[in-house]
């Protein structure tokens, strides 16, 4: 059947913009999906000795735009706790790619970030969210910090603007595919 | 120390309460590998009249293609649980599944399509 779904992935650290992105881009408000996990623990109770399970739930927003009649694009905003990274490879699998999301006053939120797409070799893009005011910083000194490769497309954006956020989509999906070998069919 | 017996009574004031595992029969994880959070699906024409009610809520839903993410967004289903019910009803037969997000994008036209897609956005 003839209905394709395409994926983008909006990361970055806590509190970076990441579903304020996804809400300014998408045609629904943002939805929110849950994923229930069940962490097998220690009770804490040393009378018992019985091993306790406590369930954590992950939530993830998400939006949708429909390309065409027979494409449609989901942008899935990663979880605010970094360690469900198993929830990551199911977001990244498949993808077109990501939008890490950049807050300069605390860059280090964005590392585990560019570290994830960077080892798995998933086509990324910075993107410094403007929202936060004047940035103190040069694109050098971002690039620095965040150790990213040469070849990682930086942009400024602004992630409460639709049109600033389709930018930063549109670099994202052109650098995707500037990574595709030319000679196919 | 007293004995809880079940008077078979399943209604209660907070509702009724059903492990969600019962709904999928235990089953943990699709069968259908396509089975992806954003892969969409559509109810096709069959008779539903024998569907537990928790899986019509579903198929009633799909009456336009609709990713599985989104049917756990609207049924407030547990995004496991969504994809386990979709398999089901797709192995069934009730409902039609699109092409997934593929394992690794190398479709040139897809991409351009997505470009020209948010261009004109």
């Amino acid at each position: 059947m003839e209905r394709t779904s395409v994926k983008i992935v909006v990361a970055g650290g806590f509190g970076t913009g990441k579903t304020t992105l996804v809400g300014s881009v998408s045609e629904i408000p943002p939805l929110t999906t849950e994923e229930v996990l069940t962490e097998a623990s220690v009770g804490v109770d040393d009378t018992t000795g019985i091993e306790s399970k406590t369930h954590t739930t992950v939530a993830l927003d998400f939006g949708r735009i429909t390309i065409s009649p027979d494409v449609v694009l989901y942008l899935f905003g990663t979880p605010g706790q970094d360690r469900f990274w198993f929830i990551w490879d199911e977001l990244a699998q498949g993808a077109v790619g990501a939008i890490v999301l950049v807050d300069t006053r605390r860059l280090e939120s964005s590392f585990p970030a560019v570290d994830y797409f960077e080892r798995r070799g998933v086509p990324f893009v910075a993107a410094v969210n403007r929202f936060f005011g004047e940035c103190a910083y040069t694109e050098d000194e971002i690039r620095s910090a965040l150790e990213l490769t040469p070849e990682v497309p930086l942009v400024w954006c602004d992630a409460r603007d639709r049109n600033s956020s389709k930018l930063a989509l549109i670099a994202l999906v052109q650098h995707a595919l500037g990574r595709l070998s030319p000679a196919r069919v | 120390m007293p004995f809880d017996v079940w008077d078979g009574e399943d209604e209660s004031a907070a509702g009724r309460f059903v492990p969600l595992y019962v709904l999928v029969n235990g089953r943990t994880s699709p069968r259908d590998s396509r089975l992806d959070l954003a892969t969409q699906v559509v109810a096709l024409s069959v008779d539903t009249r024998l569907l537990d009610p928790e899986y019509l809520r579903i198929v009633e839903r799909c009456g336009n293609w609709i990713s599985v993410a989104e049917i756990g967004a609207y049924l407030q289903l547990p995004l496991t649980i969504a994809k386990v019910m979709v398999d089901v009803l797709v192995e069934q037969g009730y409902l039609g599944v699109g092409t997934p997000a593929q394992q690794k994008i190398v479709d040139r036209h897809i991409l351009d399509s997505v470009l020209a897609g948010l261009e004109r956005l």
